[in-house]
């Protein structure tokens, strides 16, 4: 499996900086300012979210079983060889079951098919999100990875 | 092992997927009465309205058969299952033995019974087949009659308004909709569908399709009649159990099914639309004949053909669709009847946002969301999982509601949210 994001709560200052970056990353252009003259503004697919007490970026989690693969009638989303949920949005006619089922509420209607994070596969060597976080909430790799860096206490200084 | 599964559809390529997760070696042959496999179902009336083509409609890669090396016989109808010899019976005369059996032969369009219903004209929505029977008409049509307002006559309409046909819906009840929707959300409905051009009939229903060998009307119960050139049934389903009729498998109402997705037959597992379930609101035996239970059902039952031991946590009623850009989603109880249940719910009239949600018991039962569905699942996580929401009932129809204003019951009740995701999401929180 890729690289799962994970999101450091105490870090996050809600900036909504990997938002952005992960529109721009999902435009043509890739670049703000292409982005912004496209014909379809470009969409994110991550959502900064949160409480008074808690603020965390949030995005696909790509579950082990995931409710949206057995709920796609269309067969768009589906599990990779890696195990990565991914979606086709070729094949996806957006009826909106996938919404329906997602626990995590991180799929989101596009005209007329639905948008998930997709783990950027114009990317070699990082996440967009995960790139753009300034305090380095945002980080890439396993669950026993992300624990030790939030083990290590002064997490803040762990900054890329 | 030899695998038998009969049915080519959600549940039963599903199944095919749960045992060859675990099984490489093990012989798996499905049985489909149909020549055209692995097509989405749920999908032919988006193909009859020309807004997918051909190819779109399968739910799986063309060399799903090879590559999971199933022996598919397709075309064929399994006549009859014969558990005591282990045995199934094919429409070609052949005889199949199996070790484990799976019936998921779905469920077609309920039958009307009236006078007139045989006539050319008259279909049901159901397979590739209705819609190339469709298609061959179609030139010569200019009204269609759908009768029956619930989501298979809805969709049923919708597609054949796009083909710029005139749609009438024939309503028994006194809204379209109303097993999925209440009133006021029907209504909103009601008003797209019909500024769209559909035109929607309440309050009665056919007594006869009328016509020589074509059709070239109805009548209806207040004595009136109505011209078209076609008419779709579109009524509901009932499940196929006739090949199982006259054997050990207790069937009622459809085929009755353990919480391992096993009928009462050593061996024979059912499961999706003719398979009889937990519901897990209301505590009783139903089918929810929908896709994401078919799927969920087949892979339950495939895991445990293939010796594991993995439980079935239940159906839910529960539905997503998308009218002229207006989408739509109920889960659970929508139109709560009897005792002990509140409703709260938000209306926005000009925006067509209506939400409602249904509590019984400090516990969320049912919601209806229209155009403001992106947190159903989270709402749908909460109902399935019974979770105490007294904390955050203020919250629940705030429009900024998400996954985090839950955090707080996934960290209160740790012991319901074990999957992996949900545990990943509570390290980010230092827990």
């Amino acid at each position: 499996m890729k690289k799962k994001i994970f999101c450091a709560v105490q870090l996050c200052l809600a900036c909504k900086g990997c938002e952005i970056a992960c529109a721009v990353e999902h435009s043509k252009t890739k670049s703000i300012i292409g982005a912004l003259k496209e014909d379809s503004p470009p969409r994110k697919r991550r959502d900064v979210q949160g409480s008074k007490e808690t603020i965390m970026s949030i995005a696909c989690q790509h579950c082990k079983t995931a409710a949206c693969v057995v709920a796609c009638m269309a067969g768009a989303m589906y599990k990779d060889e890696e195990g990565n949920t991914v979606h086709d949005e070729d094949k996806c006619v957006g009826c909106g079951m996938c919404i329906m089922v997602c626990p995590f509420g991180v799929i989101t209607r596009d005209k007329n098919i639905v948008l998930k994070c997709d783990l950027c596969p114009d990317m070699t060597d990082n996440y967009a999100c995960v790139k753009a976080c300034p305090t380095g909430a945002l980080f890439a790799g396993t669950a026993e990875e992300f624990k030790k860096r939030l083990e290590t206490r002064k997490v803040h200084e762990v900054k890329k | 092992m030899r695998y038998v599964i009969i049915g080519g559809s959600a549940a039963g390529i599903s199944a095919v997927e749960a045992i060859r997760s675990i099984d490489q070696k093990g012989e798996i042959t499905v049985i489909s009465d149909e020549k055209y496999p692995l097509y989405s179902r749920c999908l032919i009336t988006y193909y009859l309205a020309k807004s997918i083509d051909e190819k779109k409609l399968k739910f799986r890669k063309e060399d799903f058969f090879q590559e999971n090396r199933v022996n598919a016989i397709l075309g064929v109808k399994v006549e009859k299952v014969m558990p005591e010899q282990k045995k199934v019976k094919l429409s070609d005369g052949r005889e199949l033995t199996y070790d484990k059996l799976l019936i998921a032969t779905g469920s077609s369009p309920k039958k009307l019974g009236i006078a007139g219903e045989d006539r050319e004209g008259v279909f049901g929505i159901r397979r590739i087949d209705d819609i190339k029977g469709i298609e061959k008409i179609i030139g010569r049509v200019k009204t269609v009659v759908v009768l029956g307002g619930g989501l298979i006559g809805m969709r049923d309409a919708y597609a054949l308004n796009a083909l710029g046909k005139k749609v009438k819906v024939i309503v028994k009840s006194n809204r379209i909709l109303s097993q999925m929707l209440d009133e006021a959300s029907s209504e909103i409905i009601r008003k797209v569908v019909e500024k769209n051009g559909i035109e929607i009939i309440t309050g009665l229903d056919a007594v006869e399709i009328t016509g020589d060998k074509q059709v070239k009307g109805l009548k209806l119960d207040n004595g009136s009649k109505l011209d078209c050139e076609l008419v779709i049934i579109g009524k509901g389903v009932d499940p196929n159990t006739e090949l199982v009729a006259g054997t050990a498998i207790k069937v009622h109402g459809g085929i009755i099914t353990d919480g391992y997705m096993k009928t009462s037959a050593a061996d024979v597992y059912a499961a999706g639309d003719v398979a009889l379930t937990e519901d897990i609101l209301s505590g009783e035996t139903t089918i929810n004949a929908i896709w994401p239970c078919a799927v969920e059902q087949g892979r339950i039952a495939g895991l445990n053909m293939a010796g594991e031991k993995e439980k079935y946590d239940g159906s839910m009623s529960m539905n997503s669709l998308t009218f002229y850009g207006i989408p739509v989603i109920s889960i659970g109880i929508t139109r709560p009847k009897g005792e002990g249940f509140e409703q709260i719910l938000q209306k926005d009239t000009e925006r067509n946002i209506y939400k409602k949600m249904v509590i019984r018991d400090k516990r969320l039962a049912g919601i209806i969301l229209v155009n403001s569905v992106t947190q159903a699942g989270v709402y749908g996580e909460l109902i399935r999982k019974k979770i105490d929401i007294s904390s955050i009932k203020k919250g629940l129809l705030d429009s900024n509601f998400n996954f985090m204003k839950i955090l707080p019951l996934v960290q209160d009740n740790m012991d319901s949210f074990i999957e992996k995701g949900f545990q990943d999401l509570l390290l980010s929180c230092g827990k």
